[in-house]
């Protein structure tokens, strides 16, 4: 993929109204992440140079909606995102890395994205996506035993679970018994045919929203990504352990 | 009532000491209270001891012990020559039930898992850059990156078929 703005399309950075992520304005507007490590994709996506302090030049990742539900989510409008710079975030589900590349971008040198993938297929491009990117920690494990990777991963400010299974509000909920601080945040997006075919997208959503809530988890936003995905929500809670 | 606590990091086995021990202490309501407020949990919890493990290659073989809940021969090592004598005074908080259970039939030191237990272990957890004094900050992170590349690429290496273990 040949990177940086190809010959007549001009972008302006802008900040976009969360912090670490950022809009390019030019013939069309694209949400994008600071590049990491400038002068390399991750899975081929475009990049876009533009001129920095003193003849400096700053990168940027373009972040495909469809392709990450997080990107998805931000602009879908969610209020919070709770991914932000400095943050450290459990990313259960973190598939071949291409999103939790984003997020370590977003995060950046100052925070940490503990990924968590089950599967080896997937698991190899993580782990060499996470050679150049070293805020990022993989980990080849099941998110069903958070108790396996207990020595890898610290108190987290956020856990974002994209993990498509049907107990996945569980699997969600341990993790932050293990891992999230006190009043920190989860944010999850839920597929409906992964937890149940036979009822409507809103009562899958529903449900799955009640059994956070049984686990110490305060419901605050809830999204659908339509047009990205279809029946695809993003919920967003506070994860409140003590009162 | 648990007494001692273990605690696993990336860098090496923890083994912290409760010092409260007056029954109100053990409310698990008072314990997440204290474990918020670094002042109060230090008052609580003290470092026993802390034991590093030798080397990359050390560290890989008590992780994988660790996530299997096996009691690794440095962690018995550690456990018995850190742990008071006197067993029937010792109740050690374990983070999981099969290590604990390993434990038990290893060195005969009853081990619980508990709630109260639990919520210290997250304490710990919160704090260990500042409760493992021998350590600088930034010392765990780093050794949780090391551990997290060798832990992933055993577990991806050992893979001999190279495709997915799917769940049903």
């Amino acid at each position: 993929a040949a990177g940086g703005a190809k010959g007549g399309s001009k972008y302006v950075i802008e900040p976009h109204r969360h912090e670490g992520i950022f809009v390019a304005r030019g013939k069309e507007d694209l949400l994008v992440t600071k590049n990491l490590v400038p002068g390399e994709s991750v899975y081929g996506e475009k990049r876009i140079s533009v001129d920095g302090p003193e003849g400096t030049k700053i990168e940027y990742r373009v972040w495909n909606p469809f392709r990450s539900k997080l990107a998805a989510a931000v602009l879908g409008g969610v209020d919070h995102l709770h991914v932000a710079p400095g943050k450290k975030v459990l990313y259960l589900g973190a598939a071949s890395g291409t999103s939790v590349s984003h997020v370590a971008d977003v995060v950046g040198p100052q925070g940490a994205v503990y990924a968590v993938e089950f599967s080896h297929r997937s698991g190899r491009d993580l782990i060499n996506m996470a050679k150049k990117r070293t805020n990022v920690v993989p980990i080849i494990e099941d998110a069903r035993h958070p108790h396996k990777y207990r020595m890898l991963v610290p108190m987290v400010d956020v856990i974002f679970a994209d993990v498509a299974q049907p107990d996945q509000a569980r699997i969600i909920t341990l993790n932050a018994h293990h891992f999230l601080k006190n009043n920190g945040h989860i944010v999850i997006s839920i597929k409906a045919s992964c937890i149940d075919s036979t009822v409507d997208a809103a009562t899958v959503f529903a449900r799955e929203v009640k059994k956070l809530q049984e686990e110490r988890v305060k419901p605050q936003e809830q999204l659908t990504l339509e047009p990205y995905e279809r029946d695809h929500a993003v919920v967003v809670g506070r994860y409140v352990r003590n009162k | 009532m648990v007494n001692y606590v273990l605690f696993e990091t990336a860098s090496g086995y923890a083994l912290f000491e409760r010092l409260q021990s007056e029954e109100i202490g053990a409310k698990l309501e008072q314990v997440q209270q204290n474990v918020l407020d670094l002042g109060k949990f230090t008052q609580m919890i003290k470092l026993k001891s802390f034991a590093p493990f030798k080397s990359a290659a050390d560290a890989l073989e008590n992780a994988n012990d660790v996530s299997e809940g096996i009691v690794h021969p440095s962690l018995k090592a550690f456990l018995e020559m850190n742990l008071p004598s006197k067993k029937s005074k010792v109740q050690l908080g374990v983070a999981e039930r099969n290590l604990a259970g390993a434990i038990k039939s290893e060195l005969g030191v009853d081990c619980a898992t508990d709630e109260v237990a639990q919520e210290m272990i997250r304490g710990i957890r919160l704090w260990a850059d500042k409760l493992l004094s021998q350590l600088k900050s930034g010392d765990i992170e780093k050794a949780q990156l090391g551990l997290g590349h060798s832990y992933s690429r055993a577990k991806v290496k050992f893979n001999v078929n190279r495709s997915d273990n799917m769940i049903i």
